[in-house]
């Protein structure tokens, strides 16, 4: 049986951790100050990555559209799953792509890994700075990959060459559904925040271990296993892509205006004793607890 | 004369033949969005619900008297659940269909509808970036608020710098994470000669939560139109062996009272967030958080992050909207995002040092000073003013 074929997309976002991130006085992020990273949501992607080859033996290709900056979030990402390559797309033809732009180019880079013969594509929930969870399934639908979102655990059964993943999915006004499915290789599964990989067999306790290790020497070295591809070389349509590629623009960026108060509030001192007792006692008062005393 | 691209079409979820709120609200808003269009521009468009269902004629009538003007029913065994391949498919030829769109209006220039609605939820979300690269156009996520208007724009790519009028333009409003800043996304035919291109439908996805939707008319007249996908074992080829129901752990319905916190817990995170869950655990309330922390920005022990930071507590447009009768908010700001969540509850007190967050009006009592000063003196005015009969659950 032969290893599978892995490719995940990461992203570089800025940093939203306490120390790091920096807010302007309006409460907008700054951006200049704010240091970037590997963003929480790649990081869960390349673990469920290096799931994979801990449980089943992989060859992983970690992949990003951004600028050369960005090779340090294939770094990070490669110390997380053991990459065996490390891509990054960057051009500047690329900027200002919004999703459908960004998928162009994710897909047709992908197509370039082991011949575009990938058993599996992961990308993290979204982005912590987009936020919109557009590109992953945007560059599995323009891959032709059957698309799984939402996944919180998955297996493959190599033999059959099938996935079997669970997703979580929330019904608005009903409950949450976990939902078992099936589907042929290949596939892109976007990774669920709250996935957690997990070994139980010694073997696959000790693939862990020397995997890791290995993780950590090659992150060292990550330029050996870095390339990097332009336009050109990824032969993309320049129509399609960048500004030009993007059917969508920012028109306005506002300031949300301040509603209109919906409530008077009473304001109150908090260090004084007296104030604050009256405020346990309308608490209290509220939820109907003081009916007898 | 008919256009190539017209009406707006809404896609709709239901679970078991009910709809999901937020289809309906999607509804409502693209009624009212279409009576301005209507009057302004042309009679011809309609508000057009989507339905992939077995045995759904019923909802389709209801989608009817909330506002559709015609609905297209894809009626198979296939639909039972929602798969995102399947689905994307029959959606793609259904919003391609020119016959579709004659059974209720003059459709004979139909390409694409002009407009397309989904909603901002772990189906329509996918649902919508598969659909929208399928038919090659522009998709803005987790909208909640949206205009038409007749825009002039200059843009180095869309216009090649020059002054363009694009008629009948969907402006589509996007809060960003912060809650703070809005974003304003339209979805522009390149007009460019170098890169020319047509780009419809102009295709959201929209908050659940946030529109309402019209009230429920009987009288309301609209043409259903049956429609026989096409599909073959490749698109079928995700099973779906199970689905169980799951409640979350996080119970905000049955609660009385809800204690949430926000950045506010900055200076000493973990004391904060235990001091938080003390003074939930005195009112027998449940712990909320603002979406902020759910992305985890502070360095905590692991159990309390993975007890508190997590999205599932999360209240406001990203998470669950509440209404207990008391809602504390700790050290959050108040932005909108979250003031939706939480604006219906009874009795709202607020704790923040800064009397010119937005959160000032937004509740009944603000109490100025920080949660680490204030959250003690109440817990202990709390307990001592226990009552004697328990807070009823």
């Amino acid at each position: 049986m032969s290893d599978l074929k892995i490719a995940v997309i990461v992203k570089l976002e800025p940093d939203f951790s306490e120390g790091n991130v920096s807010y302007n006085a309006d409460g907008t992020l700054n951006r200049a100050e704010t240091k970037s990273i590997l963003g929480p949501h790649s990081a869960v992607a390349s673990s469920a990555a290096f799931y994979a080859k801990v449980k089943y033996g992989a060859r992983i290709a970690v992949t990003t559209m951004g600028p050369p900056i960005a090779d340090t979030a294939l770094q990070q990402a490669q110390l997380l799953c053991d990459a065996d390559e490390l891509h990054l797309y960057s051009d500047r033809m690329f900027a200002g792509a919004d999703t459908l732009a960004t998928a162009e180019v994710l897909k047709t880079g992908i197509s370039k890994v082991e011949g575009g013969k990938m058993d599996i594509v992961f990308s993290g929930h979204r982005a912590s700075d987009g936020e919109t969870g557009q590109t992953g399934p945007q560059t599995a639908w323009k891959l032709g990959f059957t698309f799984l979102g939402n996944v919180i655990d998955y297996n493959v059964d190599m033999q059959n060459r099938v996935v079997r993943a669970r997703r979580m999915i929330s019904l608005q006004g009903f409950y949450d559904v976990i939902e078992e499915v099936e589907a042929p290789l290949p596939v892109f599964i976007a990774i669920d925040p709250s996935y957690k990989a997990s070994f139980n067999t010694v073997s696959q306790r000790l693939a862990f271990e020397k995997y890791q290790k290995e993780a950590k020497e090659r992150a060292q070295n990550y330029k050996q296993y870095l390339k990097i591809f332009n336009a050109q070389q990824l032969g993309v349509d320049p129509k399609l892509v960048g500004l030009p590629g993007s059917p969508t623009i920012v028109y306005k960026v506002e300031r949300i205006p301040k509603a209109k108060a919906s409530r008077k509030a009473e304001v109150v001192d908090g260090s004084s004793r007296d104030q604050i007792a009256k405020v346990a006692a309308k608490m209290y008062e509220v939820l109907g607890g003081m009916v007898i005393k | 004369m008919s256009a190539k691209y017209e009406h707006l079409y809404v896609v709709i979820e239901h679970e078991d033949g009910k709809p999901v709120p937020v289809s309906l609200e999607m509804l409502g808003e693209a009624r009212r969005l279409m009576n301005g269009f209507n009057k302004k521009y042309s009679a011809n468009e309609k508000v057009v619900a989507l339905v992939l269902g077995n045995n759904m004629r019923r909802l389709c009538e209801e989608l009817i008297f909330y506002g559709a003007d015609a609905v297209i029913y894809v009626d198979s065994p296939e639909f039972q659940y929602s798969r995102n391949l399947v689905d994307t498919k029959v959606i793609s030829q259904v919003a391609t269909n020119r016959e579709l769109a004659k059974k209720f209006s003059d459709a004979s220039n139909f390409i694409k509808p002009r407009y397309m609605f989904f909603a901002a939820d772990n189906i329509g979300r996918q649902l919508s970036s598969t659909v929208l690269a399928d038919l090659e156009s522009g998709l803005a996520s987790d909208i909640n608020k949206l205009v038409i208007e007749d825009l002039e724009i200059k843009h180095e790519h869309k216009t090649k710098g020059q002054a363009v009028k694009y008629e009948k333009t969907l402006e589509m409003y996007r809060p960003d994470f912060s809650g703070f800043l809005w974003t304003t996304i339209l979805c522009l035919d390149n007009r460019n000669p170098a890169i020319e291109r047509e780009y419809h439908p102009q295709a959201c996805s929209i908050i659940p939560g946030v529109f309402l939707p019209i009230e429920r008319d009987t009288s309301r007249r609209g043409v259903i139109t049956d429609y026989i996908p096409k599909f073959d074992e490749r698109d079928l080829r995700v099973k779906v062996l199970d689905r169980k129901i799951v409640k979350s752990a996080v119970d905000f319905d049955s609660c009385k009272a809800i204690v949430s916190f926000g950045r506010g817990i900055k200076d000493s995170s973990e004391q904060n967030i235990k001091m938080v869950a003390d003074l939930a655990q005195a009112l027998e309330a449940e712990v909320g958080v603002s979406l902020p922390i759910s992305k985890k920005p502070f360095a905590v022990s692991e159990g309390v992050s993975s007890t508190y930071m997590i999205p599932d507590r999360v209240i406001g447009t990203s998470g669950r909207k509440v209404a207990p009768l008391l809602y504390i908010a700790a050290g959050i700001s108040g932005a909108m995002q979250h003031i939706a969540g939480m604006k219906e509850s009874g009795f709202v007190v607020a704790i923040n040092p800064d009397e010119n967050s937005p959160i000032k009006d937004e509740c009944d009592i603000f109490i100025k000073g920080r949660m680490e000063d204030v959250i003690p003196l109440l817990l202990e005015e709390l307990r001592k003013q226990k009552p004697a009969i328990e807070v009823k659950k």
